[in-house]
């Protein structure tokens, strides 16, 4: 159902939704987040993007898996740490970051579903805003079958009108949300819905960069294996980790051991997030690393992400956010290594 | 509610074997799990093994799965987590979830002879097969061992291999001479050159280290073995186990899902990061 | 002012002679106004080598990269390699010989004088376009920026643009090169360590819990290790494994690598990795910002690591990677050394 909702009716309509815990962007100095906000006042949705992703609430940089304790001459005790039950709303997503959680959920789930990913994910809603203005100077969503209005992974998609808020609600769990506020919620006029139009319209013209035939890059990744592309490209890697970690679609994490205490024998296992462009993540214990060098680590974030994920879940593993290229210390742009590809050898 | 694969089962040592001392020491370990049977699994699939407070290690299962009894394990001293497992003693309780990884295709093997070749600790991954191919031996052609170690103290599973000999074809071989040693001097691979294996209606599995397996598998395809008649099983660094934390990631595979049992013809396209 | 052909003309020089394997220094980044580093091994590409205002990066981490890469290949090539450096990023090399980890002959230093003024900091720089794109900066000569954004040109005095770091400065020009192009006047600071001035008057609760804030934001992702020159440690307090790993180290040794940081962003964890790192950088950092620069969650990380290096000053009157014979301050030890935290 489509819907009108005047931008001063926001607070109103999160104070109907105080049963859940609600994230919204949040700015500290020159960075937003997304962080647990308390009072609707403070919802602002005047933000362009967030440093790190939502993925960060539903697959956090540490989870806990679960307790052990061995208490003397009794056997260890495991207890299970699933995540809490609380509900929870994520205000103002962009679209690229709703449509990264659709990838890393192919990731999380299949055989072996990873139950602490889906805990959070099914308890989690996402209220989407749209993009008129690019919210990055490095955004493609485009150019990886995104686009700056995609409904992929929302519950409910808002589209800034000016004063008002285009309310689409696309899940039953959005219709849910909606109708705990039913008065604010007006039907859209005819006007409304040519502006809303307009606006998606404009959206995708006004996105600055694209890489055209991206599709020849998959099949020409193939056959750059061996190729000296990558000690060059790579050459100025510092190995620091931000692209990865910035990343919404990225998923690979590590998982340790903490230990509290020795005797008796108490800790916990937490998983953390990790990257494959550290040069530790692939070394085996005797010291043999598959991946000893920045070349080969950058080859697999590209192949990776524009080869083997698209031949696995015919998708591009990567939405288009433009935060690697925006955060990288030294400039290593993903869309110019992806057009270097596209044209290697001709 | 979905089942938890990261909870480890605790199940108690039951059984701990000195196969190999030194620094490079290797023990075989039998388990039983505590509260149930655990789980059934099949040749070639692993285990992850949590010694709880130092972490997890992936270890392939070396019993057969028609053995219901225990689990066993032949483990490498090689860094934190094996050494604490090495440090353990009868009774001690271990974490075990699994199995995962994919396993042998000992249904299409019927009638066909099998011969096993395995270097040092490489022999542990073959026995869950070899020993489910003896326990069935009518459905199997002809059984054949090929396995060598740096010298002789280094050999696995030494009083099982006397007993094999009675039952299967038994090739033994060390690298370097040593006095009393009656069998063949030389690598593994080069014992196999020596012995010419029939590639007719044949299946070669391998398992060993890196540079023993790329020199079996030249030796077998100049023996006329072709790409999907070898097999292999691959190791890499493993966190999850089930495909999701991306250490083990080659190509389009997840070692520790998608394998460790690949065919020649399999693996030679993937790319050769492990 | 530099011009920067005669930048060109040396690389190329030294390219075409052979007397370096490759030249790092700064191209333009195509997509924006900062540059990027370039690694410039044909003597005909020295036209892509720039330098101005942006050039902020500090290259002396790529020595320690490339020292890496020689001990894993088996015939290195061992000529060195040339170096764009300004003052700053020359003491980070005069550390590096300081503790021996490279040669003098390892590398061939081309050095750039940031006379009077500095480089710009980025995020100061946002601030002052508020959203639009800058295209091109220069130095007046009145001491103003002259950016051309959008069309149009605004002047804004270089002090407001400068990184803090710049305004604190000790060596303007390289303190050690092989070339050096621009003034060799020192430039006049009032206030070494005015940045701190705020942080110090505030109360141990008041920095307890600034700091407890700010580095809860910390999700590890090792940039700032990462971008710094003197983090070069094959094996480093906060990794769970050893990297100088042979295959002779017994598994024993391995096993036995103590855990000082957990792998996971506790508040705990995150305070101890970079209080330890602030430490290990003591008496050895020399200021070029980076690991604050590139945080991407912008935690203020230079203060702690400017705070040690006002220690050192205040007990032992050093100051990291000026003169490469002096040794290195934590590994030397003077008669005169205070003794004060003996009882």
């Amino acid at each position: 159902m489509d819907k009108i909702l005047l931008k001063k009716a926001l607070p109103q309509w999160v104070k109907k939704l105080q049963a859940y815990r609600i994230y919204a962007p949040t700015k500290d100095e020159d960075i937003w987040t997304y962080e647990v906000v308390n009072t609707p006042e403070d919802i602002d949705l005047e933000f362009l993007t967030t440093a790190l992703s939502p993925k960060k609430i539903i697959f956090p940089q540490r989870e806990v898996y679960f307790e052990f304790e061995k208490p003397d001459v009794d056997n260890p005790d495991i207890k299970e740490t699933l995540p809490e039950d609380d509900p929870t709303i994520v205000l103002g997503v962009r679209p690229c970051d709703a449509k990264a959680l659709t990838l890393t959920d192919l990731v999380f789930g299949g055989d072996f579903k990873d139950v602490y990913y889906w805990k959070r994910r099914n308890q989690t809603y996402l209220v989407g805003l749209a993009c008129h203005t690019p919210p990055s100077p490095n955004c493609f969503c485009l150019s990886v079958d995104g686009s700056p209005h995609s409904k992929e992974g929302l519950d409910i998609l808002l589209t800034d009108l000016g004063d008002k808020y285009y309310v689409e609600s696309l899940t039953k769990n959005g219709d849910k949300l909606l109708n705990l506020a039913k008065n604010l919620f007006k039907l859209p006029s005819a006007a409304n819905k040519k502006e809303y139009q307009k606006i998606q319209a404009e959206s995708e013209k006004n996105l600055k960069r694209q890489i055209t035939n991206l599709k020849k890059v998959p099949p020409k990744l193939k056959g750059m294996w061996d190729s000296p592309f990558w000690d060059d490209e790579a050459m100025s890697c510092l190995r620091c980790g931000i692209c990865t970690y910035m990343c919404p679609t990225c998923h690979c994490f590590d998982i340790n051991d903490e230990v509290l205490s020795s005797t008796p024998l108490k800790g916990k296992r937490i998983r953390t997030w990790d990257t494959c462009q550290f040069p530790d993540f692939t070394m085996h214990s005797s010291g043999h690393n598959p991946r000893p060098d920045k070349a080969s680590r950058l080859r697999q974030r590209i192949m990776h992400k524009f080869q083997y994920f698209v031949e696995t879940y015919k998708n591009y593993q990567c939405t288009g956010c433009g935060r690697c290229i925006t955060k990288c210390p030294v400039s290593i742009d993903i869309i110019e290594v992806l057009e270097k590809v596209r044209d290697y050898g001709s | 509610m979905d089942h938890n694969t990261y909870i480890p089962k605790l199940a108690k040592i039951i059984e701990i074997k000195d196969e190999v001392g030194g620094a490079r020491a290797i023990k075989t370990f039998r388990t039983q799990f505590l509260e149930d049977n655990g789980f059934a699994h099949q040749c070639g699939q692993c285990a992850m093994l949590s010694v709880l407070g130092k972490g997890e290690v992936m270890i392939s299962i070396s019993s057969s799965p028609l053995l219901k009894e225990y689990l066993q394990f032949s483990i490498l001293k090689m860094g934190r987590v094996t050494s604490a497992l090495h440090e353990m003693q009868i009774g001690d309780i271990i974490g075990i979830r699994g199995p995962y990884g994919n396993s042998f295709p000992i249904e299409k093997w019927k009638g066909k002879n099998l011969i096993f070749i395995g270097g040092g600790i490489g022999l542990a991954p073959l026995w869950s097969v070899l020993n489910t191919a003896l326990g069935k031996k009518k459905d199997y052609g002809n059984l054949t061992l090929f396995y060598g170690a740096r010298t002789s103290g280094d050999i696995v599973f030494k009083q099982e291999l006397d007993e094999l000999k009675n039952q299967m074809t038994v090739h033994l071989s060390i690298d370097v001479e040593e006095p009393e040693w009656e069998e063949y001097v030389g690598f593994v691979p080069l014992n196999v050159l020596d012995k010419k294996p029939s590639p007719k209606n044949a299946i070669a599995i391998t398992c060993g280290p890196p540079i023993m397996i790329k020199f079996v598998i030249q030796n077998l395809q100049a023996l006329g073995f072709k790409d999907d008649q070898i097999f292999t099983t691959v190791e890499n660094k493993m966190k999850c186990g089930i495909g999701k934390c991306g250490r083990c990631n080659i190509g389009l595979h997840y070692v520790c899902k998608d394998g460790p049992v690949y065919s020649w013809a399999e693996l030679k396209n993937l790319p050769q990061e492990y | 002012m530099i011009n920067v052909e005669d930048l060109r003309k040396e690389a190329k020089r030294i390219l075409k002679e052979g007397k370096v394997k490759y030249v790092i220094g700064y191209e333009r980044d195509q997509n924006g106004l900062l540059p990027k580093p370039a690694f410039i091994k044909d003597p005909d590409d020295v036209d892509r080598m720039i330098w101005d205002p942006t050039c902020i990066h500090n290259l002396t981490k790529f020595l320690v990269d490339e020292k890496k890469r020689k001990a894993a290949e088996k015939k290195p090539d061992e000529r060195p390699v040339g170096i764009v450096v300004k003052g700053c990023d020359s003491r980070a090399i005069v550390v590096l010989l300081q503790e021996k980890y490279i040669d003098r002959e390892d590398v061939h230093i081309l050095g750039l004088s940031c006379e009077n003024y500095g480089v710009i900091d980025e995020k100061k720089l946002a601030k002052k376009l508020k959203g639009k794109k800058a295209e091109k900066i220069e130095l007046d000569d009145h001491g103003n920026f002259v950016i051309t954004a959008a069309g149009g040109t605004i002047k804004i005095p270089a002090d407001e643009l400068l990184a803090e770091r710049c305004l604190e400065c000790p060596a303007n020009f390289p303190v050690v090169y092989d070339l050096l192009l621009g003034d060799k006047k020192k430039k006049k600071v009032d206030e070494p360590f005015k940045s701190l001035e705020k942080m110090e008057s505030l109360s141990e609760n008041e920095r307890w819990s600034f700091w407890t804030e700010q580095l809860s934001k910390c999700i590890r992702c090792y940039a700032c290790r990462s971008a710094c020159p003197m983090c070069y440690c094959d094996e480093c307090v906060v990794d769970t494994i050893n990297f100088a790993v042979t295959a002779d180290t017994t598994a024993t040794e391995k096993a036995g690598k103590i855990k000082w940081v957990e792998k996971s962003p506790a508040p705990s964890e995150n305070f101890v990795y970079h209080m330890v790192r602030a430490m290990h950088l003591a008496g050895r950092c020399i200021d070029c910002g980076e690991c604050e620069r590139v945080c991407p969650l912008d935690i203020p990380l230079r203060f702690l690591n400017k705070k040690l290096e006002k220690e050192a000053k205040k007990l032992f009157g050093y100051m990291a990677g000026f003169d490469p014979d002096e040794p290195s301050l934590v590994s030397s030890f003077k008669d005169e050394d205070p003794e004060d935290f003996i009882r």
